[in-house]
């Protein structure tokens, strides 16, 4: 049980790491003049950050509590779940950018940041994943064994 | 409480095999509130000179599977729940001293017996003639030139003879010495054949007068609970080859059963006998598919498995049921005036599924069996296909190399073949014993005349997805199986199966 929790609260600082670094992250993996800044005003990147680090956490807990079937618990499936969250969030967070950034003609460097942003996203959930399935009834040891 | 079972002559080993599979269920012996009775130990005593009887050699293969499944799950506990709950055990397993020299065996040796004819057993040839004369008029002379290692071929006047040595054999002494304050006693024969009919008075006769032989505890051995089961005519054999081998005929059954009755009633159960606690009449006249004549000498005695043999797996569990108040007489400690039952199914039909038998057999063996043959689907279905996954991978893991395991092979192959053949036997048998659908592993459909219950979208649906997600369940955060996976597969499959058992089936009450 000790351990379980030792991984969640890891998990836990990550995110929040994540989080409070969320700046220097995004501009250490993708900067454009203008763009940059203007994410940076406007508080983009937060917007960004909080988007794909609910997305993560949500879908894994979706697999893992809510899915949660002897059914889907192969790696594959899990897989499965990381490439659906890894897309849908760069989707969604492009939608919020762009209309955080309205009035600016960015909609190239929008779409490059979010291809960055799926690395964020997966590894979001990779530790999420790793932080909350110890109690899945049925998927605990997806996508390997504890 | 120690319950040492004689199961005397070819039925003795086929009731036997029953009582072994329904142990192997978890079938158990309650108190009077339903409780499983703790410290139980099965010290099955088998008795036939006839060793090559194939009947006695399924049930000591099958004992010897029992054993090795059961001592890798519980090691030697007695108390233990779930399959194989039952501790069975060898005489020379419960004999501490090892003064006594013991075979590592369930069957008694009856050496002194079973390499002799009858004629040299009795030492015919050294009699005078008055006595030749006189052992000539109770003895025919087939029963004179009567190998005994092919048992006594419903012979009881030779078994009566024969196993009047059985008080002087290491083995007796060695059960005399053992039995303690506590312990039971219960016999498992035929009345219409030899071996049976004439052990079982013998060895009680021996027992009640156990003041003559030199064991410890012959005071405890001369009061002890003592139940029987005696199991009247029900098979029927087919005329021989040799229309002058009349050895055994069928049309002695019942003169024979008779006879024995009323030598029981006079010496046995009787008004002021009581030299037995209980007895549990069995038979089936009348319903039965006739078996190959088979004196011992033809074809080894491999007879099919029957429904009366079933139901008289029963009765040791009803016998170690039963308070000591129920038998003895608490005050002085002698057996109470003997206690007869009887046994009639619910619906008399010759399909008999578990509606057919009483409320008392169903909530004693409906969820055991149920469980048993679930998992014996899920074990040739499923667990293949979940290793690596879920439950399997919670420690102690359930591997692929677990497969291969000697506990996983004696229980898949050795045991539940047995058990397979011992349900299709009785399938095919007459009456013919339909509790399971035959060759059915749809776990929905495998239950004859039981369906899931219904639910939202149709029934519920019952398969190893539904047995995984519920050990899955169990098997988390479960630390009580140690370094023993063999436990926690069939722990938490037991559990798993009472509760889907009551919740998705529409079970028989």
């Amino acid at each position: 049980m000790r351990d379980k929790v030792i991984f969640l609260v890891i998990g836990a600082v990550a995110t929040v790491l994540f989080w409070i670094f969320r700046v220097e992250l995004y501009e250490a993996l993708y900067t454009v003049n203008g763009f940059s800044d203007q994410m940076y005003n406007t508080g983009a990147y937060g917007s960004v950050a909080v988007i794909t680090i609910a997305m993560a956490w949500g879908m894994a807990a979706i697999y893992y509590y809510v899915i949660n079937s002897v059914k889907f618990d192969r790696w594959y499936h899990w897989l499965a779940m990381l490439g659906v969250t890894s897309v849908l969030t760069p989707v969604v967070c492009y939608l919020v950018v762009s209309h955080l950034l309205e009035g600016f003609d960015y909609s190239t460097a929008e779409f490059t940041f979010e291809v960055y942003n799926i690395l964020f996203t997966a590894l979001t959930f990779i530790i999420a994943s790793f932080s909350m399935r110890w109690w899945s009834s049925n998927c605990r040891h997806t996508p390997i064994p504890q | 409480m120690k319950l040492f079972v004689f199961a005397i002559g070819g039925t003795g080993s086929r009731v036997l095999k029953s009582m072994i599979m329904l142990c192997a269920a978890g079938v158990r012996p309650v108190d009077a509130n339903g409780r499983p009775l703790q410290d139980v130990e099965i010290v099955p005593i088998i008795i036939d000179p006839h060793k090559s009887n194939a009947d006695l050699k399924r049930t000591e293969r099958l004992l010897s599977a029992y054993n090795t499944i059961r001592e890798k799950l519980y090691g030697k506990n007695a108390n233990a729940n779930g399959f194989f709950a039952t501790k069975i055990s060898s005489l020379k397993d419960v004999v501490s001293s090892s003064q006594v020299p013991l075979d590592d065996s369930f069957i008694f040796n009856l050496a002194a017996v079973e390499n002799y004819k009858f004629r040299d057993f009795i030492s015919y040839n050294t009699m005078n003639e008055p006595n030749q004369a006189l052992t000539s008029l109770l003895f025919a002379d087939y029963q004179l030139e009567n190998k005994m290692s092919i048992g006594f071929v419903g012979s009881p006047n030779i078994g009566s003879v024969a196993l009047n040595g059985v008080k002087d054999s290491n083995e007796f002494k060695a059960f005399a010495n053992v039995f303690a304050d506590g312990d039971r006693i219960f016999f498992i024969s035929s009345i219409f054949g030899g071996t049976g009919a004439a052990g079982f008075p013998i060895i009680v006769k021996n027992i009640r007068q156990a003041k003559n032989i030199d064991a410890k505890n012959k005071a405890f051995l001369q009061k002890a609970p003592i139940g029987g089961l005696t199991v009247l005519p029900y098979f029927s054999l087919m005329e021989s080859d040799d229309k002058e081998d009349k050895r055994i005929d069928n049309a002695d059954f019942v003169v024979k059963t008779q006879s024995a009755l009323e030598y029981y009633n006079n010496t046995l159960t009787g008004d002021g006998q009581n030299a037995v606690n209980a007895i549990f009449y069995l038979g089936d006249h009348g319903h039965n598919a006739p078996y190959a004549y088979d004196p011992g000498d033809k074809r080894d005695q491999h007879d099919p498995a029957h429904l009366i043999e079933m139901v008289g797996a029963m009765a040791p569990f009803k016998f170690m049921s039963m308070s000591d108040s129920e038998l003895t007489d608490l005050a002085t400690g002698n057996p109470l005036p003997t206690k007869a039952f009887e046994y009639g199914l619910e619906q008399d039909t010759d399909f008999v599924d578990f509606a057919a038998f009483g409320q008392e057999t169903r909530s004693m063996i409906y969820r055991p069996l149920v469980k048993l043959h679930l998992l014996y689907i899920f074990l040739r279905t499923g667990l293949d296909g979940m290793i690596g996954q879920g439950f399997t991978e919670d420690a102690p893991k359930i591997t692929r190399e677990f497969t291969g395991t000697q506990f996983y092979r004696v229980l898949t192959q050795q045991f539940f073949d047995n058990y397979i053949e011992w349900l299709t036997e009785l399938l095919h048998n007459r009456r013919h014993v339909t509790l399971f659908n035959e060759g059915e592993m749809d776990m929905n459909k495998a239950i004859h005349n039981v369906i899931t219950k219904k639910g939202f979208f149709g029934n519920k649906k019952v398969d190893n997805d539904v047995f995984k997600a519920e050990m899955n369940r169990l098997s988390r955060d479960n630390n009580r199986y140690g370094s023993n996976p063999e436990l926690k597969l069939m722990d938490i499959f037991y559990t798993a199966a009472e509760k889907i058992i009551n919740e998705r089936y529409n079970n028989l009450n």
